[in-house]
This record gives structure tokens, C-alpha cells and sequence, in this order.
């Protein structure tokens, strides 16, 4: 099966770099899958779930904001942060998500609640992918 | 020449601020392998951000958006902003002084038709003694942000000032000020212009092999530069106060470690010149009561 290069780099290291044969992305208008041969590209990121392939293994993270750029054999993928499903801590997400929750209720102002639902959208993004893990076994 | 009690004195202040600059040192050199460490992670992320903004830029000649991307025109003034990346503690050799020194030349350097607005946001408490009272510069003294330790949640906070301010017309133009580590032992200040975008901002970016295909944004090129943008520009921050902080450390360190050195020395050559005074009061002793014994006979 022919495969593309595939680079996911985080905030804090490179998440992955390697060859794979398919990989969804959380766009902003929903999710986009990406085979090889892709047109040159250049795809907003939002916090949620990202899958790629790797020989015939269909692997699980999430994504927190940023970009794609597609370039023909080559996927560059640069976000905030980058975790596997099965390095999630469920505990910190559910807090964090709670915790995002509430200041949204309190609203104060604009630029807080902007940072809230940032937050927020980042703690939806991990859980979604540990409750599909989950949903596996 | 000086009393004994005198050079004792001089041993015992030398020891004391010897203790301080050795506990420093450790100190520092223990932080810098975190640092480092925080910076060795962040490094890909930093430079795969800046290689792939240049490649979008060189793919895309006709990018402009919300006054983000496109040079604003040339009028008379120019307000430029500088985001200046130093420490907040001394201590560090000639880590503050070298990155102000950048600044100054960079403030000095500017066109003679135009007249200049230089605002400085600084990450670092070192820069407020600096430049404060300067006539040529303005400090946002309401965001002075600390910069040990760095997080991600600071430089979001400092992207969304600069980018509110920039779309608001405050600011034409925008550079980072930090310090690059070459490797461990050299640094080096660099400036960087974050805003806005134009193609070759980037000097340090790799060459593109590949054919210069336009890129399709999705959803739309609007959409995409909003998002990316502020993302780009917190990304820039982020990775140039974890550099800079590692640097600070390093820089620490060996200013630490050359003033213990200098300590000893003079611990050293003032334990000679005692003895040599201890020796010469000694012998002068012994004389005079030879003398003395001598002159009763």
C-alpha cells in the first residue's frame, strides 16, 4: 500500500514521524481524511480527535489547536499538544473539562470565556478519545 | 602595607561572596538541565512552525488578510512593538545586556523619513531598569510578564495582547527579541519579526526543493490564517522564552562559575600577602627582643 510521511509535532516533542498510509484530521468544518497523492494543502486544526494508519493499524489521539500542511508525499501536522488515547489521564481531563464547565457558567469577561472554552475544547478532545477506547475492550 | 587584621577581614568577605556565587552556580546548573531539557523538546516544534509559516508564505504570494498579513502602508510613522525576552534576576553575565544592546540597534536603525513609535512589552524584569526614563522608548509597564518557567498559558497571553493591539492599528509592527542557543556553550540575541507575515522573514528557514504549488486552504483562506495566525504567533513566543530561559541558565551558570574561580584567586593571593605580613610582624618581633636582650648585657 503506498504511504505518505507523516509528521505530528506538539508543543512539547514530536509526536510522531513516520510513513502512513491514511490519517483523519480534525478541520474546522469537521473531519478530513487524507490519503497519499493529496493536493497541496493547507487545513485548520481544531482540539478533537485525530486517527492515522500505520500498516493497516489504526492509531488514536488527541489534538489540540493548530495546522496541517499537505504537500504532495508529506503531511506536517503542528498542535498544541498531542497524546494517545491510552496516555490520556481520564481523572485530569474530567476535572479540567469541569472545571472549564463552570467558568463558562460565571461568564465574567469576553477574553475569559474565550479561555474557557478553549480549555474546555481541549478536555472534550482527550475524553472523546478515551471513551472510544473504552467502548473497544 | 595593609594590617593583618585588615587582609583577614578582606579573606573572610572574599569567602562569603565566594559561598553565594558557588551556591548560585549550583543552583543554576541544576535548573539549566531542566531547561535544557524543556528546550530540547520544544526546538522541533519551534523550527517545524517557522519552516512550515515560510513555505505557506512562499506558496502563496498573494496573502492578505485582516492587516495580519500584508505590510501595512508606509506613512510617515511607524509604531513598532518589541517583545524583549531577558531574565528576571542579574547575575548572568552579559545575557541581559546583549539582548538590550540588540534592541538599541534595532531602535537606532530605523528609516529617517519615518518617524518611529517603539513600544517594548518585556518577558523578564531585567529590561524595566533599562529602559525605563528612555525617551525613545514607551514600556508597557501594565504587562510585564515574568519569565522563569516558562508555559504555554503565558505565551497565549502575550500572543492575544500583541495580535488585539495589532489589529487594533496600535502596533505596524512586531519583533521578538530572545537569545538562540547555538550550542551549549554559545548564544547568540537574535530579532525576529513576527508581524506581520511577509515572504522571507525567516532567514534561517530551510530551502524548498519541491515545486511551488499553491496550496488549496480549507476551509477558506480567511478562515484558515484566523485560525493559524494567533496559534503561529503564541507558538513564536512560547519557543523563544524556552530558548531564552535556557540560555539564561547556561549563562548563569558560567558567570557563576567564573566568579568562584576570580574568589579563589584572590582568596589565594591575599592568604600570601597575609602571611607575608603575619612573617614580616614575626620577624620584627624576634628583633627587637634580640635587640633588646643584647642592649641589657
Amino acid at each position: 500500500m503506498s504511504t505518505f510521511k507523516l509528521e505530528i509535532v506538539a508543543t512539547d516533542k514530536i509526536f510522531f514521524s513516520g510513513d502512513a498510509e491514511f490519517v483523519t484530521l480534525p478541520a474546522l468544518d469537521g473531519e478530513m481524511g487524507i490519503m497519499p497523492e493529496h493536493d497541496t494543502m493547507v487545513v485548520a486544526v481544531k482540539a478533537g480527535e485525530l486517527r492515522y494508519t500505520v500498516n493497516g493499524t489504526v492509531n488514536d489521539c488527541a489534538v489540540g489547536d493548530g495546522f496541517a500542511e499537505i504537500l504532495g508525499d508529506r503531511v506536517t501536522v503542528i498542535c498544541d499538544f498531542a497524546e494517545h488515547d491510552f496516555d490520556i489521564d481520564v481523572m485530569r481531563a474530567e476535572s479540567a473539562k469541569e472545571r472549564a464547565e463552570e467558568r463558562i457558567k460565571a461568564k465574567r469577561s469576553q477574553i475569559e470565556y474565550v479561555h474557557s472554552q478553549a480549555a474546555l475544547a481541549r478536555a472534550m478532545a482527550r475524553l472523546k478519545v478515551t471513551s472510544k477506547m473504552k467502548q473497544n475492550r | 602595607m595593609a594590617s593583618m587584621q585588615e587582609i583577614r577581614q578582606r579573606i573572610n568577605s572574599v569567602k562569603d561572596t565566594m559561598k553565594i556565587t558557588n551556591a548560585m552556580y549550583l543552583i543554576s546548573s541544576s535548573k539549566l538541565r531542566k531547561a535544557r531539557s524543556g528546550r530540547d523538546a520544544t526546538a522541533p516544534y519551534f523550527d517545524t512552525l517557522q519552516a512550515t509559516i515560510n513555505d505557506i508564505l512562499v506558496r502563496t504570494p498573494e496573502l492578505s488578510e485582516e492587516g495580519l498579513f500584508e505590510n501595512r502602508d508606509q506613512k510617515n510613522k511607524i509604531k513598532r512593538c518589541f517583545i524583549v525576552v531577558s531574565s528576571d534576576k542579574g547575575l548572568a553575565g552579559a545575557y541581559n545586556h546583549n539582548v538590550f544592546k540588540l534592541v538599541d540597534e534595532k531602535i537606532a536603525d530605523a528609516d529617517e523619513n519615518v518617524d518611529p513609535v517603539n513600544t517594548i512589552i518585556l518577558v523578564g524584569h531585567m529590561g524595566l531598569t533599562y529602559f525605563k526614563g528612555r525617551e525613545d522608548v514607551e514600556i508597557d509597564e501594565e504587562h510585564i510578564y515574568p519569565c522563569t518557567d516558562p508555559k504555554m498559558f503565558r505565551a497565549r497571553e502575550i500572543a492575544e495582547n500583541v495580535i488585539e493591539r495589532f489589529t487594533a492599528d496600535e502596533f505596524d509592527e512586531i519583533y521578538v527579541v530572545y537569545t538562540k542557543m547555538i550550542n551549549s556553550m554559545y548564544f547568540e540575541p537574535k530579532i525576529m519579526r513576527i508581524l506581520p507575515l511577509t515572504r522571507g522573514m525567516f532567514e534561517d528557514a530551510p530551502e524548498l526543493d519541491q515545486d511551488l504549488k499553491e496550496p488549496v486552504f480549507s476551509p477558506s483562506p480567511e478562515e484558515v490564517l484566523q485560525h493559524i495566525v494567533p496559534n503561529y504567533v503564541k507558538g513564536l513566543i512560547f519557543g523563544a522564552i524556552v530558548e531564552s530561559f535556557a540560555c539564561e541558565q547556561s549563562a548563569r551558570m558560567t558567570a557563576m562559575d567564573n566568579a568562584t574561580t576570580n574568589a579563589k584567586d584572590m582568596i589565594d593571593e591575599l592568604s600570601l600577602i597575609y602571611n607575608r605580613v603575619r612573617q614580616a610582624a614575626i620577624t620584627q618581633e624576634i628583633t627587637e627582643i634580640v635587640s633588646g636582650a643584647q642592649s641589657t648585657n
